[in-house]
């Protein structure tokens, strides 16, 4: 496949990949969003993610840690919402989308949905930033995702 | 609380005094069924949170004013009024303490609507400044703001943008003509930003148009829950007002049970008129996609999985086999829980008490009713169509070492449908 430009072309190769590499560069995608949270549980989900050898049981307890990180952040219903602070919860949704095991993973697989959280959590920093016309996470990951295939 | 504000709280009491309400008091047999049907009692044995205990203030309000014994008994100093300090205790069992699931109301055998009192009750609370901090702050924003978590427009249309480039849908803001028209609910644009995508996609296969109403986009009612008409009906205005100006046919309440219930079912009764519109929830409207055969899917989920039944979709709308026959068009594996439909038990955070801080050790608490009958199923999956329910549920399974993943039907549904064509608009 040729450079990626188009998120047609981001969910295809992403979801052409075996469980472990999704999972190594949807790491990669958590961890550039990952100054939006302050949850130190989320470096561990990465790390583990990105271990080519990480095992069933390493996974169960870093997707625990990260539902954790996850029912920590989330915006109580009726709690005046600081679009910071759910920039972090989506970071967190992230992390549980990067370790869920890919029989229970939503549509996209893992590496997609992990990207498109990602997306979401930058889009909180936006929307606090007062910039509604959105942010550039996609191109970067567009970019990271390029990078990754390339050093094959 | 001043002489003035118990007042107010007497006055609010009079006010939401009627027939229906008269008779219920007058019927109660003191039996105690409702107490079994309460979460809020099984889960914790306290029997202060019977519920038709909670309503012991209204109770003996009607009987000093409206029937001769109890006016005689007070006149004569034989029941006592009732008194601030007495609402500032009854405060937890009347807002931590009741998710107005309306099971108690199920069970009654005279058919005394309970969780209707209940209510009543919170008009009186409300009036007399005892509802709790969270809910107050909450019903602030919504009348000041338009969104109880005080999300504005640029939020929505920052997410709506989010939901264009990822899917290379539109999402339509005040588009006249429209035949339907999406509320949303502020936990869905913050927490589950998923929802208003499946919904892009759906409506997309099924070739309806819709709209979102920039002035009114926001489907749940603070008023509601935390117990004032007047605040309930002013938010409810605001809906009838953008739906009418729009011109639609039908307006969507979202994946929220409470929320329902106020724009479809209280309503009318609230603004006094019938709406020129429908109002349905969105597995109603996706039913009848099924049925007409505009929503097409492909694939079945293996897992073995479970529905939640939000409250106020079963038991105050009728809400229980659309999305039992959408769920067949995916699930393969579906199981019920013991008690499903009319007669499910609540997730414990309904009716305010996920805005209410003070409730949030109860909240959980209350959560164990569900693990036990999810422990019973030994389920993969959970489904559920509220958004509250689902960050509840997701919350009780997480602090009781459950890993269920919880998932929205609506979204469940999108993720099947048939493909028709490449996604994503790209760059």
């Amino acid at each position: 496949m040729g450079t990626i430009s188009s998120d047609g072309e981001f969910k295809q190769a992403v979801g052409q990949l075996s469980p472990e590499r999704q999972r190594a560069v949807g790491a990669l995608f958590v961890e550039h969003v990952l100054a939006l949270s302050g949850d130190a549980r989320i470096e561990y989900v990465i790390q583990t993610a990105a271990k080519p050898d990480a095992g069933k049981d390493e996974l169960a307890r870093a997707l625990k840690e990260a539902k954790g990180a996850t029912m920590d952040s989330y915006t109580h219903c009726g709690e005046q919402c600081n679009w910071a602070e759910q920039g972090g919860y989506f970071v967190a949704r992230a992390a549980e989308a990067l370790v869920t095991p890919i029989e229970q993973s939503k549509a996209g697989g893992p590496a997609w949905q992990t990207a498109m959280y990602c997306r979401m959590a930058r889009n909180c920093e936006a929307i606090e930033q007062g910039m509604p016309e959105g942010n550039k996470e996609e191109s970067e990951q567009y970019r990271m995702l390029n990078e990754f295939l390339g050093s094959d | 609380m001043s002489r003035a504000q118990i007042e107010k709280a007497h006055q609010a009491f009079r006010e939401v005094m009627d027939a229906p309400t008269a008779s219920f008091f007058s019927s109660c047999v003191h039996c105690g069924l409702c107490a079994e049907a309460c979460l809020f009692y099984t889960e914790t044995g306290d029997p202060r949170y019977t519920p038709i205990h909670k309503l012991k203030p209204l109770r003996r309000f009607w009987e000093q004013e409206f029937t001769l014994l109890g006016r005689l008994k007070k006149r004569l100093g034989l029941s006592r009024p009732v008194t601030d300090d007495e609402l500032v205790e009854w405060r937890e069992l009347v807002y931590n303490a009741c998710s107005l699931c309306g099971r108690c109301s199920m069970v009654c055998p005279v058919g005394n609507d309970i969780t209707g009192m209940i209510r009543k009750m919170r008009e009186g609370m409300v009036a007399s400044g005892n509802a709790p901090e969270g809910l107050i702050g909450a019903t602030t924003r919504a009348v000041t703001i338009g969104s109880p978590m005080g999300v504005k427009l640029p939020a929505l249309q920052a997410q709506a943008r989010h939901v264009e480039k990822s899917t290379g849908l539109s999402v339509p803001f005040d588009r006249e003509g429209a035949e339907y028209m999406m509320l949303m609910s502020s936990m869905e644009i913050i927490n589950y930003p998923e929802y208003l995508e499946a919904v892009a996609r759906i409506f997309e296969q099924a070739g309806k148009s819709w709209t979102i109403s920039s002035e009114a986009f926001e489907a749940t009612n603070s008023g509601i829950q935390i117990g004032s008409s007047d605040i309930a009906r002013e938010l409810v205005s605001r809906v009838v007002g953008a739906a009418e100006k729009l011109k639609v046919k039908t307006v969507i309440s979202p994946e929220c049970g409470h929320a329902y219930t106020a724009i479809r079912w209280e309503g009318p009764n609230l603004i006094g008129r019938a709406y020129p519109f429908k109002v349905k929830h969105i597995l109603e409207v996706l039913d009848e996609f099924r049925a007409s055969g505009l929503l097409q899917t492909e694939g079945m989920e293996k897992a073995r999985m479970t529905f939640h039944d939000p409250c106020q979709l079963v038991r105050r709308g009728g809400v229980i086999e659309q999305p039992r026959k959408l769920l067949g068009m995916v699930a393969e594996n579906f199981v019920e829980m013991e008690d499903h439909g009319t007669m499910n038990w609540c997730c414990g955070a309904g009716g305010g008490v996920s805005a209410n801080e003070e409730a949030e050790a109860l909240r959980l608490k209350a959560f164990q009713r569900k693990k036990s009958q999810l422990d019973a199923l030994q389920v993969d999956t959970l489904v559920t169509a509220c958004a509250n329910c689902r960050i509840q549920l997701e919350e009780g399974l997480e602090k009781n070492h459950m890993a269920i993943p919880v998932v929205g039907l609506t979204e469940m549904l999108a993720e099947h449908l048939v493909e028709q064509g490449e996604e994503g608009s790209g760059e």
